[in-house]
């Protein structure tokens, strides 16, 4: 019974996120698909959209995808490493300036980034000329770029989920003789992998999906994120003609994130808890 | 870096965070930790200091020199413990992100923006290049170029007379016996190497450096076929460090950064200048701003609070109701509910914007309103409160997830099996247990939302604007508002922008700090 | 572990290494997403860039630019700034690390001179009568040519000629006769003429004038004054009076955006349409009968002038290969050929006479575009122009959803001086 409950509020909740979405797949399979049309049920139904997609020779999709996943799954990595390692550092050890850190961390956070851009201009200007590899219009450079917010948010995140792993577990190794190397690779990290995974998976999602900073970045055609490559389908005057290639867009985005997420589903669920009680 | 299979097992020597120097064996596991370390940082060093020293940048040579070294000591030394864990992110935080935000703060006391970008001397240039005109009654000169004795000079053909005479910066001098092309160009001409197409191209840099003086004025190339005589009207004059030329003379003002003539009028190209607490002054007596904060203010903090709270509810009740043990289909849930999170957010926001469109949105198509969402204070409002949530609640439903797992069933299960009702179990076990992973990160939640530029500017573009404040609307937040201050106009006013974004960072620091001093209760409650 | 890390970083870079030497060679991929490296080292042949915006035009100009390059030896390199870019060049440019050529409207060439972003463009006398001459004026900023136009392109009443056989006469009966369809239940809408909760500056102009605003008074030589701004004064608040009263009627309204507007005349759902030639794509795949005329003035009103806008490649005056830019914006896309095959490519009206006259034969709706934007106005280009656009929308929308004209005309004008102001 009480379970029943459970379905239906699901089930009314999972209406809720799909309505807009449905729309989007209307749109995708409606050949006269437009932004502005407004009807859940397509006029006609046919993949030509998705042809069209894959095989324009406008829109490099393919490349863009590629783009968008090598560099999802590159700086999601790196970003969980690196805020993974900072996150240990905040909950675990007392320092000097430990709380000023994190809320430094915070509000670098919550700069306006559209007026951060000259200095980004500036910045790589010079990096464009002394390595090119890490220029403008290339994944590696926004890579870097987004390294710079890799401490952000997620360091945040993991932080507080570290607090949550008993301090009584670290004591304890440190008393049998483990080093501080040890007990971050062998005691936090496989209690925290339900959050690792979970980080990760937001990571890669917010990688996949930024766009302001990869819009003035990546100007080469066949340099494009799908999120900047799909942003340009829809400005000027062909946004009409596109919505269609568009929506279709939309949904081959999707698909990585779906997979990402299936991956790393099950070590979301093994959790804590079987960790728990190994410690 | 390092990965748990190659490090030995545990090692006699008992170390806590704190520096304490001991004994220690030389194990495995710290020679490779040491020579990668090196052989890292004398990778990094091999690709980054070349380029350096071909371009002769002396003072970034020496902080990479110096960020390595310090890099070096740091990890080859014992010390320092929580430094070898901040520093990898720290460096990224410091050149992408620190060093932007100080760079733009320091900007706020210039009058940067557009006309305003350059240096006085950039804006002369400009200046100078823009009131560039032929001379009247000139030739449009064929041009080819060529070498003699190495140097590079121009032949140019006068179209009506076929007479060629060689440019170089020494002037103009007669050239006999040249061939001429169909077009008028020379093919050849003794004494001279006629460059090809490919090879002018080439050296289109000395091609542009290339000025023949004239007596009405000077040859430049225009393009790589043909050259114009021309003289500029405006002209720099160092004596009186003004601009010489039609209604001037224009004075430089080193106080607005433009030049003025005697009649008040300036030239648009400006440069940038020093205008000291003028922005910060602006902000606080323009009455557009001032008149108009308090009520931007409050909407802005309700947008963030509601924001936080509404995708963390919904969120939650959702990884509650997928959290029992007999639930089935919890996969495919769990999948349809990231869809939203799944999707490009700037695409969903535009889409979320026409389904509430009042004559072709689905919202008011499927609900059979005739309501104008977006046009009403009150309902344009609530319209981005909704799609933000729409947007949000699968983030908050993941990490409430992730936090669940991370509470052992059996305290949850326990307090259920205590004949406590649910909703005081939820209370009193689950609910504190999952703020102490997820009160930080509210905080962090609320401090975007509180600058969530996308939501708004994408949906509502900050409106809808009534006729008495057309300025603001009644879904701006400070950043959209902002923006259309600085740059809404179409022209950027970077110093501008810069001192409002002080002050709302002054405001959000604020606001951040005592939510962050809350957390610290949470933070130690497993201690 | 530690060492195949290691080892993977080693080759990373060394990969890293191998694309930027790769990419100096001519003969690399010219899809390769390793960029080139800068143009330091001058014996490095010439290297043009081109920036230009939207896929499609980008992708037209591939061919082209890569002709140029071919003929005159260099490696040319084409870009689509997505976002904003205006902008984009102006702050690129400043730091130097922006293109050589610009593709852009004419109205950015105010802003980019006053930040010193674009040179003067040196055409000849018989160059510029080649081009249609209001394609010319529009270029020309205080007294000199700033771009190479390519295409030109105004706003025109496109009407369902199954349902309005006649061009209206004046847009009063544009109004009477789509209220009277809509009443009919013949269409949904009764005029799609995009404004959006946030106004239309661009589409509502031809209305505004004919109502008799305006925007600037005029200074000495017939340019727009920025020093008198009139969007708010004398006969433009009569004009927003009449924007307020169509907005009553429901023939202007909020719900038609930019998004929905054309699909809905193309699907029959609106009897006309105010447009320019990138709807005719849309509307020719629906398979309607339709004609292009002028929009029509108001009954004893003034001209409906619309905007003209022209597509224009600009010479940056920062950018690494002057010579080279000025070749290909004075000397090479200025050919009839090259502007005929950029109409193939991506088809906007063509600012070239020559080119104009060898493709209207085929695309009649050209020259009907061209006349209804005769006696257009070019937009202005000044840099205070800029100012316009935004509190002339707000306050459009909100007469349209009936707010008090004379409000809206004060609050507007107050906003454009404040911000000219500065």
């Amino acid at each position: 019974m009480k379970l029943a409950w459970r379905h239906a509020f699901l089930v009314l909740i999972v209406a809720f996120s799909l309505f807009p979405i449905v729309f989007v797949i209307s749109a995708a399979i409606n050949p006269l698909g437009t932004l502005g049309s407004s009807t859940l049920v397509p006029t006609g139904a046919s993949l030509g959209n998705f042809a069209d997609l894959l095989t324009s020779d406008v829109y490099p999709f393919k490349t863009w995808f590629v783009n968008s996943i090598v560099l999802a799954l590159m700086a999601s990595f790196t970003s969980l490493l690196l805020s993974l390692l900072a996150a240990y550092a905040f909950s675990r050890m007392r320092f000097k300036g430990r709380r000023v850190g994190m809320l430094t961390l915070l509000l670098v956070q919550m700069f306006p980034q559209f007026l951060a851009v000259v200095a980004i201009f500036m910045i790589f200007t010079e990096i464009s000329d002394l390595y090119p590899a890490f220029g403008f219009d290339t994944v590696s450079g926004l890579m870097l770029l987004y390294m710079g917010g890799a401490l952000g948010a997620n360091t945040w995140l993991m932080k507080g989920f570290l607090d949550t792993v008993p301090k009584e577990l670290d004591e304890s190794a440190t008393v049998d003789g483990a080093t501080h190397t040890q007990i971050f690779w062998r005691i936090i990290l496989p209690l925290v992998t339900p959050i690792l995974a979970v980080t990760g998976l937001l990571a890669f999602i917010g990688y996949m999906s930024e766009f302001i900073m990869a819009s003035v970045f990546l100007r080469d055609p066949s340099s494009k994120t799908l999120a900047v490559g799909m942003y340009g389908m829809l400005v000027g005057d062909a946004r009409n003609t596109n919505f269609g290639m568009f929506a279709a867009g939309t949904l081959i985005t999707a698909i990585p994130t779906v997979g990402v997420f299936l991956w790393l589903q099950r070590y979301i669920v093994s959790g804590l808890t079987s960790g728990a009680v190994k410690g | 870096m390092s990965a748990p299979s190659v490090i030995d097992p545990p090692k006699k020597a008992a170390r806590h965070s704190a520096a304490r120097p001991a004994r220690r064996q030389v194990t495995t596991a710290f020679v490779v930790t040491r020579v990668a370390v090196l052989a890292v940082a004398a990778a990094l060093l091999l690709y980054a200091v070349p380029p350096l020293v071909a371009a002769e940048s002396w003072v970034a040579l020496a902080v990479v020199i110096a960020v390595s070294a310090v890099l070096g000591y740091l990890y080859l030394s014992r010390r320092f413990v929580p430094a070898k864990y901040l520093v990898p992110g720290t460096i990224f935080l410091l050149a992408f992100q620190v060093f932007p935000v100080l760079f733009t703060f320091s900007t706020s006391v210039t009058n940067f923006g557009d006309g305003h970008r350059g240096t006085k001397a950039e804006a002369v240039t400009a200046i100078e290049a823009s009131s560039l005109k032929q001379v009247p009654g000139s030739p449009s000169y064929q041009l080819s170029a060529a070498t003699k004795d190495g140097e590079l000079v121009f032949l140019l053909t006068d179209p009506a007379t076929k007479q060629v005479q060689e440019g170089s910066t020494d002037g103009l001098a007669p050239v006999e016996g040249a061939t001429l092309g169909m077009t008028g160009k020379v093919t050849a001409a003794p004494g001279y190497t006629v460059l090809t197409t490919a090879q002018a191209a080439a050296r289109g840099k000395e091609i542009a450096a290339i000025t023949v003086p004239t007596r009405g004025g000077a040859i430049k190339a225009n393009g790589l076929s043909r050259a114009v005589e021309a003289k500029a009207s405006m002209v720099y004059d160092a004596s009186c460090d003004c601009i010489q030329g039609e209604n001037g003379p224009w004075k430089a003002s080193e106080a607005t950064g433009y030049f003025v003539n005697p009649a008040g009028d300036v030239l648009s190209q400006g440069w940038q200048v020093n205008v000291g607490l003028d922005n910060f002054v602006r902000v606080m007596t323009d009455p557009t701003i001032n008149t108009n904060f308090l009520g931007v203010f409050a909407w802005n903090l309700t947008f963030a609070l509601g924001s936080v709270l509404t995708t963390f509810a919904l969120g939650m009740a959702v990884a509650l109701a997928l959290h029992h043990p007999k639930m089935r289909g919890v996969k495919i849930y769990r999948i349809l509910l990231i869809l939203p999170y799944a999707m490009p957010a700037f695409a969903m926001l535009l889409i979320w914007r026409d389904m509430f469109n009042k004559d072709f949105g689905l919202v008011n198509q499927l609900t059979g309103l005739t309501t104008d969402w977006l046009g009403q204070p009150t309902t344009a409002r609530l319209a981005v409160l909704l799609v933000n949530l729409w947007l949000g609640f699968p983030y908050m439903f993941l990490v409430t997830t992730g936090a669940l797992q991370a509470i052992p069933r059996e305290l949850t299960e326990a307090a259920g099996l205590d004949g406590a009702n649910a909703w005081n179990a939820f209370r009193r076990v689950t609910l504190p247990l999952l703020l102490v992973a997820l009160s930080p990160l509210l905080v962090a939640s609320f401090a975007f939302n509180f600058n969530n530029f996308n939501a708004i500017q994408l949906t509502t573009a900050g409106g809808p604007f009534d006729v008495d404040s057309i300025r603001v609307g009644a879904t701006d937040l400070l950043i959209t508002y902002t923006f259309r201050l600085a740059f809404g106009s179409g022209s950027a006013q970077f110093g501008f922008a810069a001192a409002i974004s002080v002050f709302i960072f002054a405001i959000v620091a604020v606001l951040s700090a005592v939510g962050f001093r809350r957390t610290r209760k949470q933070e130690d409650v497993y201690r | 572990m530690r060492i195949r890390a290691l080892a993977t970083l080693a080759g990373l870079a060394l990969a890293a290494a191998a694309c930027g030497n790769s990419a100096e060679a001519p003969a690399a991929a010219p899809t390769s997403a390793a960029p080139a490296p800068s143009s330091a080292a001058p014996a490095a042949g010439g290297k043009l860039v081109i920036w230009s915006e939207g896929a499609k035009r980008t992708a037209a100009l591939k061919p082209f630019a890569e002709q140029f390059g071919a003929e005159n030896g260099v490696t040319v390199e084409i870009k689509e700034i997505t976002e904003n870019p205006q902008q984009t060049f102006v702050t690129a440019s400043q730091q130097g690390s922006g293109p050589d050529v610009m593709v852009g409207a004419h109205d950015w060439i105010g802003n980019m001179v006053q930040n010193g972003a674009v040179e003067p463009v040196n055409l000849t006398d018989e160059q510029k009568a080649g081009f249609n001459p209001v394609a010319v004026k529009a270029v020309t900023f205080n007294g000199q040519v700033y771009g190479a136009p390519y295409a030109v392109e105004n706003l025109a009443l496109i009407r369902n000629t199954d349902l309005v056989a006649d061009a209206p006469a004046t847009f009063d009966e544009v109004a009477a006769k789509g209220l009277a369809l809509k009443k009919d239940g013949k269409v949904k809408e009764a005029l799609c003429l995009q404004v959006a909760q946030v106004g239309d500056a661009y589409h509502a102009y031809p209305l505004f004038s004919s109502a008799g605003g305006s925007l600037f008074g005029a200074t000495a030589t017939g340019d727009p004054d920025p020093k008198q701004v009139q969007i708010g004064t004398g006969d433009s608040v009569k004009a927003w009076g009449k924007l307020g009263e169509l907005g009553k009627k429901g023939v202007l309204k909020t719900s038609i955006t930019p998004e929905n507007s054309i699909p809905t005349f193309a699907k029959g759902d609106c009897a006309f349409l105010v447009s320019g030639p990138w709807a005719m794509n849309d509307v020719r795949k629906s398979g309607l009968k339709y004609d292009i005329s002028a929009i029509p003035a108001f009954e004893g009103g003034k001209p409906a002038t619309p905007f003209v806008g022209v597509q224009a490649f600009f010479v940056a005056a920062k950018g690494q290969n002057k010579t080279l830019a000025q070749e290909f914006v004075t000397n090479y896309v200025t050919n009839t050929d090259v502007a005929k095959a950029l109409y193939d490519a991506d088809p906007r009206p063509p600012a070239l006479t020559a080119a104009m006259d060898l493709v209207k034969g085929n695309d009649p709706d050209l020259a009907k575009f061209l006349d209804a934007g005769k006696d257009g106005l070019p937009m202005p280009a000044i840099p205070e122009m800029s100012a316009i656009w935004e509190p002339f929308g707000i306050a459009e929308a909100s007469v349209i959803k009936g707010g008090d004209a004379a409000k809206a005309a004060g609050a507007a004008q107050k906003a454009v001086e404040k911000s000219l102001a500065k």
